[in-house]
């Protein structure tokens, strides 16, 4: 498979038979430029990807004893499911957990910034199902 | 949030949720899987997942989860700063074979032979614009991960392995600079459609008459599948598991449904003009949703006399979601018996599609769609839905919740008298006259 949408091979620096060329690096007309001893040269189709910015994950809880967590239906189907069994376990087995169901407003792929707010405000940790 | 969270994901969807993790910006995500699928399972089936091992770690489910919550952070989890992401170099030199498979292994194709970018052709192709090669053209999201930019240079690379010519160039460009891809992460297996309108129909040799969506002219054919191919490569699209997701996939993807109007001999307006723009104006207009369905299955369509195209086209869609629109692609003698019926606009016909396709509340709530993006919106208030959702079941309701939801087209030989329905949205018209 493909990592960061690239091949394997273009990730460890080589191409498979191909050579790297800087572009229009030479001063030969396109003609010769294309074909020098067998080979040509061609451009890569590939577009050009935002740098990924690292996003520190937040300090985890010493225990859950205690503490609320948030349990977020994303809305497809069968997360209200896996959910309330998650939400059944915690009942059967750390009993101490304060639990919080909430399905997230609209369609799965919209945010909804008024329950995050709700969660930071009033919650320790959150739970979030996709389901499918 | 700032506060611990835990994503709970099934397996099938394990390397999008890593990988998704990854390109933004959380490589360390942890990420709790449990077999696939929860959808459809009882609460006790669903009980023995929350109660087994996770699939992926083999460690107990909730114990997975309750370790995400509290193990305390490595050095790795806190890391801040950008990570550069490269594609390769700009050129690759070999043989012309060796380079056929080597974009063939690195997916940069759609698995059909391609046109080796070279330079000259490349250069070949920048000619047809007078954009500078390394002017911006747009950003382009295939998959759920930021979007990707490029350059017209790139967009033209893409245009030569589809096999278009350099004065198709200025409608590539048009399709690239719209963002709209082709290709989309959605397990639904999507299709995508494109109209040409404009003068540059003739002057191109679009094909518009008989056979008007099959293979029988090159700007169809490879200016559909330049848009295929730039979506994988300009928009990051079509990595199987990874930007794309469809279940079954679809054919259509392959170069799309191109349309280019049969303005001539339609009765109504060119599409390119109800969206605002002059008749002389060269535009591409692009749409998203399922794929075409034929006219001859539609009940009333085995009539010899007084046949109802407009009863014909509301029966097509009664198996449409209506999460996207219609997209009737009518034959002229389609329109031209319309036109007769008195549909002398392509509006009439629109608003009396919309009145009459309609459906039960109950039909509809069994929908997938509507429990997956309607109830959502109703449960917030969102007018139609949260209308249609406090009503009867025996109660009927519009098939699509808005008239601007329908698109006509005109197209065919006028061989035999059928439509075609899309079931898509219309997106967005672009100028192509711009990229020249």
């Amino acid at each position: 498979m493909s990592l960061l949408g690239m091949s394997p091979a273009l990730l460890a620096g080589t191409a498979t038979g191909a050579q790297e060329q800087k572009p229009h690096a030479t001063s030969a007309s396109s003609s010769s430029r294309d074909f020098v001893a067998g080979k040509i040269t061609a451009v890569n189709p590939k577009g050009t990807p935002p740098p990924i910015q690292l996003i520190p994950m937040a300090p985890r809880l010493d225990t859950l004893d205690g503490k609320t967590v948030y349990l977020v239906d994303t809305g497809f189907h069968g997360s209200d499911v896996l959910l309330g069994q998650v939400q059944a376990w915690f009942n059967r087995n750390m009993p101490s957990v304060v639990t919080v169901f909430r399905r997230k407003a609209g369609p799965y792929m919209e945010d909804d910034p008024n329950l995050w707010k709700e969660i930071q405000a009033k919650g320790n940790a959150a739970i979030m199902a996709v389901g499918h | 949030m700032g506060i611990p969270s835990a994503p709970l994901v099934t397996k099938a969807f394990k390397d999008l949720a890593l990988l998704n993790a990854a390109k933004r910006g959380m490589p360390h995500e942890r990420i709790c899987f449990t077999p696939h699928p929860v959808w459809g399972k009882t609460p006790e089936e669903v009980r023995v997942y929350v109660e087994g091992p996770d699939p992926v770690t083999g460690k107990p489910f909730m114990r997975e989860v309750v370790d995400a919550l509290t193990v305390p952070l490595s050095e790795e989890d806190k890391k801040v700063g950008n990570l550069s992401v490269s594609v390769g170099p700009a050129t690759f030199t070999d043989t012309a074979d060796n380079l056929q498979e080597f974009y063939l292994n690195n997916g940069y194709t759609d698995f059909l032979p391609i046109i080796v970018p070279t330079e000259q052709r490349v250069d070949q192709m920048l000619k047809a614009t007078s954009h500078h090669p390394d002017d911006v053209v747009g950003k382009m999201a295939a998959g759920a991960y930021p979007a990707w930019s490029y350059n017209v240079r790139q967009v033209a690379a893409n245009a030569v392995m589809a096999g278009c010519r350099p004065e198709y160039f200025p409608i590539v460009l048009a399709i690239a600079s719209s963002g709209m891809a082709s290709l989309f992460s959605s397990t639904n297996s999507f299709a995508f459609a494109m109209v040409i309108n404009g003068p540059i129909r003739d002057k191109l040799e679009f094909n518009y008459g008989i056979g008007a969506l099959g293979p029988f002219a090159q700007p169809n054919a490879t200016i559909g599948r330049a848009w295929t191919i730039l979506s994988k490569n300009l928009g990051n699209g079509g990595i199987p598991g990874d930007t794309y997701l469809g279940s079954l996939g679809n054919n259509l993807n392959y170069n799309n449904v191109v349309i280019a109007e049969h303005e001539d001999a339609s009765p109504w307006v060119p599409f390119h003009v109800q969206k605002g723009f002059k008749k002389e104006e060269n535009v591409v207009s692009l749409f998203r949703g399922l794929g075409v369905v034929p006219g001859q299955v539609a009940r009333g369509s085995s009539a010899n006399e007084n046949v109802q195209f407009d009863y014909q086209m509301s029966d097509l869609f009664s198996t449409f979601t209506g999460f996207f629109g219609a997209l009737i692609i009518a034959d002229p003698l389609v329109a031209a018996r319309l036109k007769e019926q008195g549909y002398d606009t392509k509006e009439k016909l629109i608003d009396w599609l919309y009145k009459n396709t309609r459906q039960t509340v109950k039909d509809y709530k069994s929908r997938n769609y509507a429990y997956l993006f309607d109830y959502p919106r109703a449960l917030r208030g969102d007018e139609p839905w949260a209308t249609w959702y406090k009503l009867p079941d025996d109660a009927v309701i519009p098939h699509f919740p808005r008239a601007s939801d329908f698109n006509i087209v005109v197209a065919g030989g006028q061989t035999n008298a059928y439509p075609q329905a899309g079931n898509l949205s219309y997106g967005v018209s672009v100028s192509v006259d711009k990229w020249t």
